[in-house]
């Protein structure tokens, strides 16, 4: 964002150099140009240019370029001037000023322009003008209010971007990158108390708007360390960024969603929870309030939200001290075939890795964990189930006792019997998962993918000595365990020694035993 | 050599304590053999014996050492001491001066005459300027050349015989006496000889004579004819008649290369033996590459009973190898007894099976392939016969006539096209070219184009058709891709027999070179991978299926690892456990996958989780619920709502009159679900639910795992609504999974460890102790020592040597100046005896001088 600092003194090439960059149409260009080498404003070109944003066949991005350094230059010339001011300098001078006047409402009439552009389907565009939106609030803070923030200006910003139709707006991407300046960040918290919707419940896009801005706004060390600006480093009028205030204002935000938040739909409640954690949990003055919240959300729901909130939980009992009771039994239940197919199953596997950590658990619970995971993975895709035995045999690590799993004593291993593991058990105590075995990754060597089956090959063999590292594999997708197969170098690619006649193969086929096709 | 005859003594006088050999000379040494004189040998005598020392110098020969020095020195000192303070030499300058007798050949002769003409004609070539006939005459005894060719009669020279001498008759009738009838007297009978002799001279000139004439007439005669015969010969290699065919063939055996004799035929059964021993050994590299990376022994494998001294040294006691071998051991009651292992076995009725497994993996790996082996490929046997009869049996039960139309059709059409085909065909440029190539031909016909193409393009004929073989193959996938991606209902079943045709002539084209063949396929089914990933709900086209079964029928899907086979497992396996499932065509194309994931794995019997989900799914669909009803289900099915009875068939009572049938290209094509379709798909599935569990999973331990999902599912199923062959197939499917599903296990022990081997120690040798006290020194330093230790003996040598030879040349002037003192005493001598003489004749005429006088 220094880069129009720089070009400031020289306009024209400026607009050159921004029309090569989005294809301005010439004769566009050669107007911005005309218009800005003569003294006087003329305002009906500028009135022209302002209404070419209207048409809905022009290049509304080039046009968005041109006027982004047209009324820069203008800001410059204090052409236009904010509208307190505007009352004196009407008094003091005569004829400039009705120019002045036109080229104030005009650039009001740019901005609502602009503004109205970011409904627009286009990602390009929206983000074009969210751009320039934004190089605007920094030269009229720079030119007229003398560094210190248009309030206004970034109100109007962040309520078209909560009144967006779309959701999330297409324009919070491009306002990821002015979420990191500090300054934009306290004025964002300080502005979005006002603009709260009423209540989620009945405007779930805007609610989804809201807290999707809220997302961007990280006040994470990493970003407080970093200190970008937007405008610059506070002066007098404009006090520096402080965490304290900001923090003030983020428990008000909070405040403000929890208090509409009730009775709203699964896809809001969830997007509340990620919000919560990711952005508002760490800084949250009385954190132990949310506990109500969070136990009626892991109780009420299941799958994402549940675990959510258990995520949520698992932060308050370690930060708080809270106690709750059966917090592995509700962790067991959510082990279950559909979740892989949920969202968040990584981080399920991350909070499970955590909840586990402790040598201090009991054997049977524990066994109870691994047994189900074998389970599980018996009928999981394969990048969860090269997860999943991995955890396994962290687990078996971790709670050496457990290793009676893969090495029964001899007289045990001599006696045939079925599974004592009770798989629709509840209570993972009462599982009896200790009596049994882990027959699972004996089958599991016979997976067709030859990662699972060497990832399971640990029973036979010997455990590793170190504790596998999870969180590589949480990313994983399984379009990378093909793309990983196919990077493989390959040697040789053997072939069949049987020539097969027609469809069937010479043995064993079976297509054309099931398939009438030939 | 001296220690040799020493041996040679010392076992003569052995011999002769021990033995007293018969014959004294046996001993004796011949007077010519070549003896060292015993005195000539000088001993040095040793003062201890150390062991491991060599000596060289026990012994030497003083006199013959001498002698070779001194030739020596006579050879080199003696020749530069000869030609001493001598100004010039003489020079050999002679053209192979170095060459002595035999070696001096014809061609250096020549080339010695030759420049010994040169060296005259220079000298005289001023003189010789203007003499026209320079040819010098070449003489032999004083005679010129030319005269001698000119008088020699070559013929007469053997009969030449002039005896002049008398014959043996008379000389011993004259001699000596003869018989004693003699009446003339010695002159008559002289006279009588010489006329004899005379007479018989003249007799054997006019032989000679006549003899001579007629062979002049002869040789005159031959040379008249001489012309003629040439003529004759000439005309007739004109008049050569034309090669008939018997002559040609005849040439032909002659000039043919005949078989080697380790060609020879081999009789069928031999070709037999050949083939079955490649298939033996190509099925063992397939089982090693199945097993991979020496992959897991089965848990509960008990390793045979190993001692702890045990060496790993590969041997094995006779009997320990037998595992039905007796043992004598305490049971657990304490008595005494053998146990009988194989009865033990034979009376287990349950682990029977399991047993005899754990067994056969027990055995170790080599011995027992064999014999899986054939197991396998009896049962592989026993298989084919039951797919042809239940292929037969459908063929027989859904329509018979359209199979037998159309087979005779093709045969038709295949004996009449051949001939509209050209049979060579350029390889295409362009992918448009070659669709527009086989746009023209029917399907057959398509195929034997294909082939063709690939005869004529054969690598072997050029190097250029690698690359074109290569192209073809390419085309081939993109044609399949065209012709499957947008199939409709009508022709589908069309295009699949076209890829039926197309098979072999894609596996040969695949073994020409598998690399980049493979590479291409590869890099069409990552094409495939990447647009599915895209959207991964959607199933991908049809043609992907296509290449799938093209990997199928191409390549060892058994491999542990296979660079396209396990890519494409992976790639089915995500297309089976995500792909939503909503229409017909998903359901086919589903079952489809799950059929070919299994010709995959039906040697490895691996399995792919995905395919249990989806036979776990159908099974859903096909049970009708009411609308709050809720069965767990995973994704991609659903647990309710219109697409989790998909496949639920309605109470009435057509279904129960539908034939059994095999699922049809049609429904890959398709999206309504039709009535037939759902009882077909649910029969398929249970049908393939049995061979699973029965053929490939079933004996894996943990099976149970997988079976027992289908239990509580398959119950719920309406049984009554459906025809009567899907309830035959219910119970069968059932039976096998409750037999899996029951099954038991024993709890996993770790592989028993080896006796880990005792500790041996090296034995530690000391350095030894040599009696030599030096100086310790750095490396470098000990090697300048050695050097200069050497430097001194070499100086001392060479010292030695000037000076011997200095007193061989010492030794020379002094013979030289004997030499010459004796010749000058000589000298000396005769000139006062030549003086004496003088005077003494002086004297003499003095004396007679005074005699006279007085």
């Amino acid at each position: 964002m220094k880069q129009p600092l720089a070009k400031k003194s020289a306009h024209i090439e400026d607009v050159d150099v921004s029309a090569k960059r989005t294809n301005v149409p010439a004769e566009l260009q050669q107007k911005a140009n005309a218009f800005l080498n003569s003294s006087n404003v003329d305002t009906k070109v500028l009135r022209e240019i302002v209404y070419l944003l209207e048409e809905p066949e022009c290049n509304a991005i080039g046009v968005m370029h041109v006027l982004e350094v047209i009324f820069k230059n203008l800001l410059k010339r204090k052409c236009i001037s904010a509208a307190e001011k505007q009352q004196e300098k009407t008094k003091s001078k005569g004829k400039a000023n009705q120019s002045n006047a036109k080229c104030q409402t005009l650039y009001n009439k740019a901005w609502s322009f602009l503004l109205v552009d970011w409904g627009s389907a286009s990602k390009e565009e929206s983000s074009v003008a969210l751009k320039v939106c934004m190089q605007l609030i920094l030269s009229e803070s720079k030119y007229i209010y003398s560094n210190a923030w248009p309030r206004n200006a970034l109100r109007s910003v962040l309520e078209t971007l909560v009144n967006s139709e779309t959701t999330p707006p297409t324009a919070v991407a491009a306002f990821q990158k002015y979420a990191r300046c500090l300054d934009v960040l306290q004025m964002t918290y300080e502005l979005l108390p006002e603009l709260a919707p009423n209540i989620f419940a009945d405007s779930p896009n805007m609610a989804l708007n809201y807290l999707a801005i809220i997302n961007l706004l990280d006040l994470g060390k990493t970003v407080l360390n970093a200190k970008e600006y937007h405008i610059g480093p506070g002066t007098d009028k404009q006090p520096n960024f402080e965490y304290n205030q900001t923090r003030k204002h983020l428990n008000a935000v909070w405040k403000g969603i929890i208090a509409s938040c009730s009775g709203v739909d699964e896809k809001v409640h969830r997007q509340v929870l990620v919000v919560l954690l990711e952005r508002i949990l760490p800084h949250l003055q009385d954190p132990i309030l949310l506990t109500d919240f969070l136990m009626d959300s892991l109780h009420q729901f299941d799958g994402p939200i549940a675990l959510l909130a258990l995520q949520g939980i698992f932060t308050l009992m370690q930060q708080q001290n809270i106690t709750y009771p059966d917090v592995y039994q509700k962790l067991y239940n959510m082990f279950y075939p559909r979740m892989f197919y949920n969202k968040y199953k990584a981080r399920l596997f991350y909070l499970a890795d955590i909840f586990l950590t402790s040598t201090h658990l009991p054997e049977n619970l524990v066994a109870a964990f691994v047994k189900r995971l074998a389970r599980l993975a018996l009928k999981s895709p394969t990048e969860d189930a090269i997860i999943m035995i991995r955890f396994i045999c962290n687990l078996l690590l971790r709670h050496t006792g457990l290793q009676r799993l893969i090495c029964a004593t001899g007289a045990a291993s001599a006696v045939e019997i079925s599974d004592p593991y009770d798989e629709t058990e509840l209570d993972p105590v009462k599982a009896g998962a200790l009596k049994s075995s882990l027959w699972e990754m004996s089958l599991l060597q016979k997976h067709a993918v030859p990662e699972v089956a060497n990832a399971a090959r640990f029973v036979s063999k010997s455990l590793p000595v170190v504790e596998f590292d999870l969180s590589a594999l949480l990313e994983m997708k399984e379009c990378d365990i093909f793309d990983d197969e196919v990077k493989k170098e390959v040697n040789h690619f053997t072939l069949g020694y049987e020539r097969p006649t027609n469809f069937a193969l010479p043995q064993n086929d079976i297509v054309t035993k099931y398939w009438d096709i030939i | 050599m001296g220690a040799k005859s020493k041996k040679s003594n010392a076992d003569a006088v052995y011999s002769k304590k021990s033995v007293k050999s018969s014959n004294p000379f046996d001993t004796a040494i011949a007077q010519t053999a070549k003896r060292l004189n015993p005195f000539d040998v000088h001993v040095n005598k040793e003062k201890f014996k150390i062991l491991g020392r060599i000596c060289k110098h026990d012994r030497g020969l003083p006199g013959v050492s001498r002698a070779k020095a001194l030739q020596k020195r006579s050879e080199t000192l003696g020749r530069q001491y000869a030609v001493k303070h001598k100004t010039n030499k003489f020079v050999d300058h002679r053209i192979g001066k170095h060459l002595s007798g035999d070696q001096l050949t014809e061609s250096v002769m020549n080339a010695r005459f030759l420049s010994e003409k040169l060296a005259q004609v220079r000298a005289s070539n001023k003189a010789e300027k203007f003499n026209l006939n320079d040819d010098e005459l070449l003489t032999h005894r004083g005679q010129t050349l030319e005269e001698i060719e000119q008088y020699r009669d070559e013929r007469s020279d053997d009969e030449d015989i002039d005896d002049e001498g008398l014959n043996a008759e008379f000389t011993s009738t004259a001699h000596f006496g003869g018989d004693g009838d003699t009446p003339q007297d010695r002159q008559t009978a002289i006279e009588e000889m010489i006329s004899e002799q005379k007479r018989r001279k003249n007799e054997i000139a006019k032989d000679k004579d006549e003899v001579h004439d007629l062979t002049e007439k002869l040789d005159a005669n031959y040379k008249e004819l001489l012309p003629l015969v040439a003529k004759a010969t000439k005309d007739e290699q004109h008049e050569k008649p034309p090669p008939d065919a018997y002559d040609k063939l005849l040439k032909e055996m002659i000039f043919e290369p005949r078989g080697s004799v380790t060609d020879k035929l081999i009789d069928p059964e031999e070709l037999a033996k050949q083939e079955a021993a490649r298939l033996d050994k190509l099925e063992n590299e397939r089982l090693r590459r199945m097993k991979a990376d020496g992959e897991e022994q089965e848990a509960n494998v008990q390793i045979p009973h190993r001692s702890a001294d045990d060496l790993d040294d590969g041997y094995f006691a006779a009997g320990n190898e037998d595992d039905g071998d007796d043992i004598l051991a305490y049971d657990l009651d304490g008595n005494l007894g053998t146990h009988l292992n194989s009865k033990r076995e034979a009376g287990d009725a349950t682990g029977q099976s399991d047993e005899k497994d754990n067994e056969s993996e027990e055995d170790g790996e080599n011995d027992d392939d064999d014999e899986e082996e054939t197991e396998d490929s009896d049962s592989e046997v026993d298989n084919l016969s039951d797919l042809k009869e239940s292929d037969s049996e459908s063929d027989q039960g859904e329509a018979p006539q359209p199979k037998n139309k159309t087979k005779p059709q093709k045969q038709k059409t295949s004996e009449t096209v051949d001939t509209s085909i050209p049979y060579t065909i350029k390889m295409p440029k362009t992918y448009e070219d070659f669709t527009e190539l086989l746009a023209k031909y029917t399907p057959t016909q398509q195929v034997t184009i294909v082939e063709r193409i690939i005869k004529c393009n054969h690598p072997k004929l050029e190097g250029v058709n690698r690359e074109n073989v290569v192209k073809l193959y390419a085309f081939l996938l993109q044609y399949i891709k065209d012709m499957f991606e947008d199939a409709s209902e009508q022709d589908i079943r069309l295009h699949f027999q076209l890829v039926a045709q197309l098979m072999p002539h894609l596996y040969d084209l695949t073994h020409l070179n598998p690399d980049r063949m493979s590479n291409t396929l590869l890099d069409v089914i990552k094409e495939k991978y990447a647009e599915y990933r895209k959207n991964h709900k959607v199933y991908p086209t049809l043609d992907t299926l296509i290449y799938f079964k093209l990997v199928s029928n191409l390549y060892s899907t058994s491999d542990f690892r296979h660079p396209l086979a396990t890519p494409t497992y992976i790639f089915m396996q995500h297309i089976l456990s995500r792909a939503r499932v909503r229409t017909r065509q998903d359901i086919a194309m589903g079952l489809f996958i799950i059929t070919i994931a299994l010709e995959f794995g039906s040697r490895s019997k691996r399995l792919l989780p995905a395919v249990f989900n989806f036979l776990l799914g159908i099974v859903h669909m096909a049970i009708p619920k009411r609308q709050v009803d809720q069965i767990e289900i995973v994704p991609p099915f659903e647990r309710d709502g219109p697409f989790s009875k998909l496949l639920a068939i309605p109470a009435t009572s057509e279904s129960k009159t539908l034939e059994s049938q095999q699922l049809q290209a049609a429904d890959l094509v398709t999206h309504t679900i039709t009535l037939d379709f759902k009882v077909r798909a649910l029969d398929i599935t249970l049908r393939l639910v049995k061979q699973i569990f029965e053929e490939q999973i079933g004996e894996h331990t943990g099976a149970c795992f997988l079976a027992s999902p289908f239990l509580p599912l398959m119950e719920l199923l309406p049984l009554k609504l459906y025809p009567k062959h899907v309830q035959q197939h219910f119970a069968e499917a059932k039976s096998t999974l409750e037999c899996v599903a029951a099954k038991k296990m024993k709890p996993l022990a770790p592989p028993d460890k080896k006796p880990k081997a005792l500790r041996l120690l090296e034995p530690r040798f000391e350095v030894v102790y040599d009696d030599k006290r030096r100086p310790k020194m750095s490396k470098q330093k000990e090697e300048r020592a050695k050097l200069l230790h050497k430097i001194k003996r070499e100086k001392k040598g060479a010292i030695r040597e000037i000076r011997r030879d200095t007193a061989f040349v010492q030794d020379l002037k002094l013979k030289q100046q004997l030499q010459s003192d004796k010749e000058r005493h000589e000298k000396v001598k005769r000139i006062y005896q030549e003086a004496s003489v003088q005077q003494g004749e002086l004297n003499e005429l003095a004396r007679a001088k005074k005699r006279k006088k007085f």
